[in-house]
């Protein structure tokens, strides 16, 4: 199974000594976009298993911290073509973004270790999805929001699961309020706003599971206001 | 067994394809009579695609040997559309004339990318060691 990664670079003709690393390791799928919106839009349509940016320290982060306000959980590196300042680094540990340097001894070894850690087929979502689940479905039907706004007005207590390439996310309903969402490290808000934006995949329901843990305070009507708002800012940035 | 060479001469290949079946995609539209509004956002897509186009097609031909063939209809097409409102207006003998050399630009590129496909899939199930060896007995008699 390959490792398949989406690289950001806007000459890739001519600056292309990464490209030409991973084309020698073998065994990474590799898909080239020049801008953070065409990045975007790709990312939005498809799964990739990290995100790799390239370009000057102030600019790759930058742009690293864009995409990460809308992709919470896409591992996403930058590939500096020189030492960063202190403050860049500081920005990109805060947005839990690596840096690697291009000039670094190791570069390559570097380069390597970091992205095939991205991989995530050992990780793949199990099917198991059981025909006695209440209700069942697919995210190209139906989107999250679509089916957790019907779920929380209709005041259901239960466990949502979603199954995707990305991996598995739950969310957890009590009384028709959000109490608890996981994904992979992520908790909370930032799993609902995750999993928001995924396009492919399926759902399950299971009535009256209900989470001992709460990571969720804020009402539904208050997160999905946000979470729209976050998602039509991502689709704004992809058409741009 | 992997040839880096091949590997690097079919990443530029894709470049050169991806960009070369955008700037149709771009032109078809400015083609297009139905959908008037060209905006400004498109108008520096285009822009943004022939300055790609322009500065690395001479490179990646060069390094895929086939700059004397393509070089002429590649620059034709580039200088024939300078933005998408001049290919709206350029008259129909043109726009023939534009549609012609990017397909045979664009047939052409195809058919090298199927060669270095080919010649992947076949180095693929070979070892090094058999992939020198055939090199070796492949080597044509010296003249005397």
């Amino acid at each position: 199974m390959e490792t398949r990664l989406l690289i950001l670079n806007p000459d890739p003709v001519f600056e292309d000594r990464t490209l030409a690393i991973l084309e020698s390791a073998g065994g990474f799928d590799v898909q080239i976009v020049r801008t953070l919106s065409e990045a975007v839009s790709v990312l939005l349509g498809e799964n990739f298993d990290g995100f790799a940016i390239e370009g000057d320290p102030a600019v790759a982060v930058e742009q690293a911290t864009n995409a990460r306000q809308h992709f919470p959980s896409l591992k996403i590196v930058c590939l500096l073509a020189s030492r960063a300042e202190a403050q860049t680094v500081a920005a990109a540990k805060q947005q839990n973004i690596e840096l690697i340097a291009q000039n670094q001894t190791g570069f390559r070894s570097a380069l390597e270790r970091s992205l095939r850690s991205f991989d995530r087929s050992g990780q793949a979502a199990a099917e198991g999805i059981d025909p006695c689940h209440s209700l069942i479905g697919n995210l190209n039907q139906f989107s999250a929001a679509e089916i957790l706004q019907m779920s929380c007005l209709s005041q259901r207590s239960g466990r949502f699961t979603f199954k995707s390439r990305r991996g598995t996310s739950e969310i957890y309903l009590q009384h028709g309020s959000v109490r608890h969402a996981q994904f992979g490290s992520l908790e909370g808000e930032a799993a609902v706003a995750e999993i928001f934006r995924w396009r492919q995949g399926r759902f399950f329901f299971e009535e009256g599971i209900i989470s001992q843990v709460q990571t969720v305070n804020r009402p539904w009507a208050h997160l999905l206001i946000d979470n729209l708002q976050k998602l039509d800012e991502t689709l704004e940035l992809a058409s741009v | 067994m992997r040839d880096k060479e091949l590997e690097r001469k079919l990443r530029l290949l894709n470049i050169q394809l991806d960009n070369w079946k955008k700037l149709h995609d771009l032109i078809a539209y400015g083609l297009d009579k139905a959908k008037p509004i060209i905006s400004s956002e498109q108008e520096r897509q285009f822009t943004d695609l022939r300055a790609n186009l322009v500065q690395e097609t001479e490179h990646i031909l060069g390094e895929l040997k086939i700059l004397a063939e393509l070089s002429g209809k590649t620059m034709n097409v580039l200088q024939r559309a300078v933005s998408l409102r001049a290919v709206r207006e350029l008259p129909h003998d043109e726009v023939r004339r534009l549609e012609t050399e990017w397909n045979q630009v664009f047939t052409k590129l195809g058919i090298v990318q199927g060669q270095l496909k080919a010649a992947r899939k076949k180095l693929a199930g070979q070892t090094a060691v058999a992939y020198y060896l055939s090199r070796l007995f492949r080597r044509p008699a010296a003249a005397h």
